[in-house]
């Protein structure tokens, strides 16, 4: 178990190697494979509560290391209003809440549905950039949503879903190496009874 | 709740608190580190794109060439009479200026650098190139093309040779903006949400009665400490008049789908 929790925080830090190598996709409305949250969402649904909390404070802290961007600068009497930022941080929220929401299916996936939790982690890539853009919108006011915005997160949560087979698939490979089950009433059941 | 959960939900939000209540300097810290220990993966990464997109370009745009080929002659003959007529009309300027003791007219300090990557983020519209502090470059310089103003300088990425660019499309660059041949002015920045096409840009603060047409062009005023002044920006598309003030769309006088080359003002010598 303990085993198991650590190679999936190993695993998530190797997610954000792996997205330097990911390119937007353009000709999808510059929609994006998000692999950092993919391998959080499919980890959560393995994992108790304690580890998911501490996959999404890690998630969310690198990610915004990674994404902040820096203040305005230049003169503040010109620039009175300047443009607002997102707190460093906000992503920790966002992968804990969206770590929550894929916990309430883990019956499921105990039970070896892990279908279910791949298309629920389509839809928690929605949320998680729905809520990224309703609150980048309160903090900077001006409610824009455009066409385009609308198209770029529904074809990146799109995107991101495909993977999650293969996340789900790696992630059964490293239960099996660490001689723990992530499914085991479904492992209970495949069992051979004498 | 059990209580370990209970433990480590009150841990969670613990550590949440504290990463939002550091400050702007201990997340650059945070961020330097990050970007230490990402250096290798980033520069493959931005490499890696960099040939995929060639690649994919080159493949696209191949039967396109044949015709832009020559279209692209026919400019060119078209050209060079322009820019024989060019050189004349320089010479006799430099003529002029010289017999009016005027000053020379101001030339900026510059470092070209290459569009190496666009960033992997989900909002922030930032690209990374080939310049950083070991060729002068700290944040806030202005960033130019051939065409005007492309953003400024947002991040550094130490011992790497490399910087972010925030582009000017982006909602979180401003640029104090003039409307020529109008006493206008107003802060200019990009618009959220807009990805495809050429983005336009929205000009913000102009007086309620602004007598602007489409068609005029937007300079940089010069105030804000950041951009230098006329510095062309883009021109005027349509303006949205309001109760108490104007807001005009403007058109960005770069193409931001296909940067390529951008120079980086050091500084601007009088």
């Amino acid at each position: 178990m303990i085993r198991y929790s650590f190679t999936t925080i190993l695993l998530l830090l190797a997610s954000f190697v792996v997205q330097q190598f990911i390119p937007a996709f353009t000709s999808f409305h510059h929609s994006r494979i998000l692999l950092v949250q993919l391998t959080f969402l499919c980890a959560a649904v393995t994992v108790g509560q304690p580890t998911m909390l501490l996959l999404a404070f890690i998630g969310g802290f690198f990610w915004d290391a990674h994404c902040a961007l820096g203040p305005h600068g230049g003169d503040a009497e010109v620039y009175t209003q300047q443009v607002e930022s997102l707190r460093f941080g906000y992503s920790i929220i966002l992968f804990g809440a969206m770590g929550f929401l894929m916990q309430g299916i883990q019956p499921l996936f105990k039970q070896g549905k892990w279908q279910f939790s791949a298309f629920l982690s389509g839809i928690a890539i929605l949320l998680y950039l729905t809520a990224e853009y309703a609150i980048i919108t309160f903090v900077r006011g001006d409610f824009t949503l455009s066409t385009s915005t609308v198209m770029q997160m529904i074809f990146t949560a799109l995107l991101t879903m495909l993977f999650s087979p293969l996340v789900f698939w790696l992630l059964f490979r490293i239960a099996k190496a660490c001689d723990h089950s992530i499914d085991p009433d479904a492992s209970r059941r495949r069992r051979p009874i004498y | 709740m059990k209580p370990l959960n209970l433990i480590a939900l009150l841990l969670f939000l613990g550590g949440t608190v504290w990463t939002f209540t550091q400050s702007e300097r201990a997340v650059r810290e945070v961020q330097h580190v990050y970007f230490s220990a990402m250096a290798p993966f980033l520069k493959s990464g931005s490499i890696m794109e960099t040939q995929s997109r060639t690649f994919f370009d080159e493949i696209q745009h191949s039967t396109k060439l044949e015709v832009e080929l020559g279209v692209v002659r026919n400019e060119l003959g078209r050209l060079r009479i322009i820019e024989s007529r060019f050189r004349e009309m320089e010479t006799e300027n430099e003529r002029l200026r010289h017999a009016l003791n005027y000053k020379k007219t101001t030339h900026f300090d510059v470092v070209p650098a290459q569009i190496i990557r666009r960033q992997p983020t989900t909002w922030w519209q930032t690209v990374d190139i080939d310049a950083g502090e070991e060729r002068g470059i700290g944040t806030q310089l202005a960033v130019l093309s051939s065409d005007g103003l492309v953003g400024k300088i947002d991040r550094i990425y130490q011992k790497q040779n490399r910087a972010s660019v925030l582009l000017l499309t982006d909602e979180k660059c401003q640029v104090s903006a003039r409307v020529e041949g109008s006493p206008e002015v107003g802060i200019l920045s990009g618009q959220r949400g807009q990805f495809e096409g050429n983005p336009l840009l929205r000009l913000r603060f102009l007086s309620a009665d602004a007598s602007l047409h489409q068609g005029q062009r937007v300079f940089t005023t010069g105030r804000g400490g950041i951009f230098q002044p006329n510095i062309l920006l883009g021109t005027i598309d349509s303006v949205e008049k309001g109760a108490l003030d104007s807001e005009a769309l403007v058109r960005p006088s770069v193409n931001f789908a296909d940067l390529s080359t951008v120079f980086v003002v050091l500084s601007a010598d009088p």
